[in-house]
């Protein structure tokens, strides 16, 4: 019933201009997306007939199993990494490059520069586009508070835990406030209570700033408590192969985990996971 | 209590000093061999005009010649560094000349540059270059791709990667090279004024020995040790200061690397 509601949700082409809901600022259409690699072995397909809409606000989490292309797609949709055929819009406009006013990153690391400040990390991409001291400053300090790191304003990355590092990342990717923000696997190297803290922390986050979040993750739990909607990406070439809407009530919290219909939607994708690897 | 290895270190320079002092005066080692402490520092006081227009002379061709050798050294160090065809064409062949003991090349210098400055400028600089290239080159290496990819997500443009991600990164690295090929511009300068000189440091250490004037030689010997010591301090003073937002464990891990590649000046 999911899949039906959503794949009626996407737009119809034509002539190369889409026709659907959602093309406010923060919306998502990939459409009849495609890679391949050219790679020493002649060409290999990573990516097969992509195609989805994330409407504004959304939180929308990729999982597949290992090498399915899940990164790679998102780098795409982060105009880091070129698509072969079929295109990406963001806010109605295709991709063409780095765009840090429509889409913001957290990658699996944190990677913030070791020699700037925690304030100066988040003040970084305004630096770059030579905002004044005072409002770079200004805008940094307000990011420090979303992630409540205030405290730790004047700190070194390697002062900082691995989680408050993240938080940082989020904190650098949120600063020119963009309308998407694109998590790539950003808890896979924190430990596990770290990790869960993460994901209300990032839940926290998001519904007191409403971005369309796209995240890709291994974790099926995590998946499942995160999103609005999972999307399950086949083995290389990846494709995408079920859409689940994830319907648990929010806000959610650690009794979310034991409610029979989580178990449920973790099953359901397993399963593909599992038909998948073998 | 037990002395730290540092109040060590200045017990063990102080017991060498005053052995310098005694032995030759006791008669234990001849005085021509190794006049004592105190008439090489009044050798020094005595003929202090000739030392100071020795030392301006090698100081002014340890400055040339570090521009060279660092500027070029780094230069080509980055370059080779990121550049991976280049890295795989060149880097064989760099470290295969590092292992050619370069002195052999002075002579065909002073050939083609004379006895003057210039042969001793040139001599140096190459004599600093590649460990200075090979130092950058390493380095460079070491930066972290994600650290670039995170400035691209961020809309940086390539200038700006350069300025605001690459050259900040390799601060350290260019600063470690700019010590190693630093103390090997001097080394460079010292021995090309030994061999083949009218003026310089070395030069007064040639020409006293020739003589067997020993309070003489020890006393350029003492100011060659002293200018070297002092230029290693002033490095890594800006060393230290360049890379405080490093933890204190990856410099302590540096350092220990250096020390371990023999980079350490001697008596530190």
């Amino acid at each position: 019933m999911a899949d039906l509601t959503a794949a009626a949700g996407d737009g119809k082409i034509v002539a190369g201009a889409v026709v659907a809901g959602g093309v406010g600022a923060g919306s998502i259409q990939i459409r009849a997306l495609s890679h391949v690699y050219a790679g020493r072995d002649g060409e290999s397909p990573a990516l097969a007939d992509i195609d989805m809409t994330v409407e504004p606000g959304r939180f929308v989490v990729l999982v597949g199993p290992s090498g399915c292309g899940k990164t790679s797609l998102l780098m795409m949709l982060a105009g880091l990494r070129a698509h072969s055929t079929g295109f990406i819009l963001c806010g109605g406009r295709p991709i063409t490059g780095p765009d840090p006013n429509r889409i913001g990153v957290v990658f699996q690391e944190a990677n913030l520069f070791p020699w700037l400040t925690a304030l100066d990390n988040i003040a970084f991409p305004l630096a770059l586009r030579h905002v004044k001291a005072a409002e770079r400053r200004g805008r940094a300090l307000e990011m420090l508070r979303l992630v409540r790191l205030e405290a730790f304003a004047d700190r070194y990355p390697h002062e900082l835990s691995g989680g408050m590092r993240q938080r940082v990342s989020i904190a650098r990717g949120l600063v020119q406030d963009p309308p998407v923000l694109l998590m790539d696997e950003p808890f896979a190297a924190l430990d596990e209570q770290t990790r869960m803290a993460m994901g209300d922390e990032l839940l926290r986050i998001w519904s007191e700033t409403r971005k369309t979040v796209v995240f890709v993750t291994h974790s099926l739990t995590e998946a499942v408590y995160l999103a609005d909607q999972v999307l399950v990406m086949s083995a290389r070439p990846g494709r995408i192969i079920d859409r689940i809407e994830v319907d648990l009530p929010r806000p959610r919290s650690y009794a979310t985990l034991s409610a029979p219909a989580f178990a449920g939607l973790r099953d359901r994708i397993w399963h593909h996971i599992r038909a998948e690897r073998a | 209590m037990r002395p730290t290895a540092a109040s060590l270190r200045w017990i063990i320079i102080a017991a060498l000093l005053v052995l310098w002092e005694v032995l030759p005066r006791i008669g234990a080692i001849s005085p021509l061999f190794l006049p004592p402490l105190s008439e090489t520092v009044r050798a020094v006081i005595t003929d202090w005009p000739e030392y100071a227009d020795a030392l301006f002379v090698s100081l002014g061709e340890v400055a040339v010649a570090l521009v060279f050798a660092c500027g070029g050294g780094i230069l080509a160090g980055a370059v080779i560094g990121s550049v991976p065809a280049l890295r795989t064409l060149l880097l064989p062949v760099a470290s295969s000349l590092y292992a050619v003991p370069l002195v052999i090349l002075y002579p065909v210098l002073t050939v083609w540059l004379g006895i003057g400055s210039e042969s001793k400028i040139a001599f140096a600089a190459i004599n600093g270059f590649l460990p200075t290239t090979l130092a950058t080159a390493a380095g460079i290496r070491t930066i972290d791709p994600n650290l670039v990819l995170a400035a691209r997500s961020m809309g940086a443009t390539l200038a700006q990667r350069v300025t605001r991600v690459i050259i900040p990164a390799s601060i350290p690295t260019v600063l470690a090279g700019l010590r190693l090929g630093g103390v090997l511009v001097i080394v460079g300068v010292v021995v090309s004024e030994m061999l083949t000189s009218t003026a310089g440091i070395g030069y007064i250490v040639t020409r006293y020995r020739t003589v067997l004037d020993s309070a003489h030689v020890f006393g350029a010997v003492l100011l060659i040790v002293l200018l070297t010591l002092l230029f290693d301090t002033l490095a890594r003073f800006l060393e230290r200061r360049a890379t405080a937002w490093q933890p204190q464990a990856q410099r302590d891990r540096r350092r220990a690397a250096r020390a371990e590649a023999g980079i350490v000046v001697p008596a530190e």
